[in-house]
């Protein structure tokens, strides 16, 4: 495990406190997208929807539900289109 | 070989600023809110949370990674009885108990590490610091034979210890998403 991921490990750590306090700004759905696109973004800088949707973190979520959170991910700033050409590319905000 | 003198760098500062917080800070101010308390020990030793966190992220590599800074906390606290049998038996315990724990719980099929594909339950991560600090106090109690109230005060100080440096990390988080304009972009 890089030490980027490390860091994402603890920060997932901390968010799945942060659900049993109440004190938690994404709904269910969104965290586990936005845990997904940590992973893939890994990989490559960019992420697909496409990539995403497949992930066993999101494989259970239906496909309205889906594009629901992402575009609330979006609105939030977690995650933001990519600026090339493609649609369905996403980059992932943070850690940093 | 870099990432691992990278994790020990990280691992054992974390462990030395913890320790110096506790035994700078916040067992002074405990002095001073529990004057009549008969322990001498910590009601929140932040040092169990960095043991507890380097092995859930490290796994056997934290005993390495912790060892030069628990070394180093033994040193400024006890001076040259950092070689007494007694302390290295110490050291040893509070480096290698909590990976040791980690990883019974792994063979007994229940696997906490960090996996890409599984939240993290810190809960569970809680739990085993209990247990943990259940075994550390019991063995370095027996070691050093000290009363029980330092081992209920081992107890509190761990378990406390480590939940509120995992409180301390998700507002250090915040605040660090805060500034680089993570939550502000949403509000």
């Amino acid at each position: 495990m890089t030490e980027i991921s490390k860091l994402t490990e603890l920060r997932k750590l901390m968010q799945s406190m942060e659900r049993t306090l109440g004190l938690e700004e994404l709904s269910p759905v969104e965290r586990d997208i936005y845990y997904a696109a940590e992973e893939l973004s890994k990989r490559n800088d960019e992420v697909r929807t496409f990539g995403l949707i497949e992930h066993t973190l999101v494989q259970s979520v239906s496909r309205p539900t889906f594009f629901r959170a992402l575009k609330s991910l979006v609105q939030k700033g977690y995650m933001s289109q990519s600026g090339s050409a493609n649609r369905g590319r996403y980059i992932v905000h943070g850690p940093k | 070989m870099q990432r691992w003198v990278f994790e020990t760098l990280l691992a054992s500062s974390a462990y030395v600023i913890a320790s110096v917080l506790t035994f700078e800070i916040l067992m002074p101010l405990q002095n001073i809110f529990f004057p009549e308390y008969p322990s001498h020990a910590s009601l929140l030793f932040l040092p169990h949370g960095v043991r507890v966190l380097s092995a859930w992220l490290l796994g056997w590599r934290s005993i390495i990674a912790l060892l030069p800074g628990v070394f180093l906390v033994f040193a400024m606290v006890g001076g040259w009885d950092v070689f007494l049998p007694s302390r290295l038996f110490a050291m040893a315990i509070a480096v290698a108990t909590a990976p040791i724990v980690f990883y019974s719980c792994k063979w007994l099929g229940w696997d906490l590490f960090p996996n890409p594909h599984q939240r993290p339950c810190w809960l569970c991560v809680m739990g085993v610091g209990i247990v943990t600090s259940f075994l550390v106090s019991g063995l370095t109690n027996l070691t050093f034979g000290s009363a029980a109230a330092e081992y209920i005060a081992f107890l509190i100080g761990d378990i406390s210890g480590l939940f509120f440096l995992m409180l301390g990390l998700y507002f250090g988080f915040w605040f660090f998403d805060k500034r680089s304009g993570l939550i502000s972009r949403e509000e």
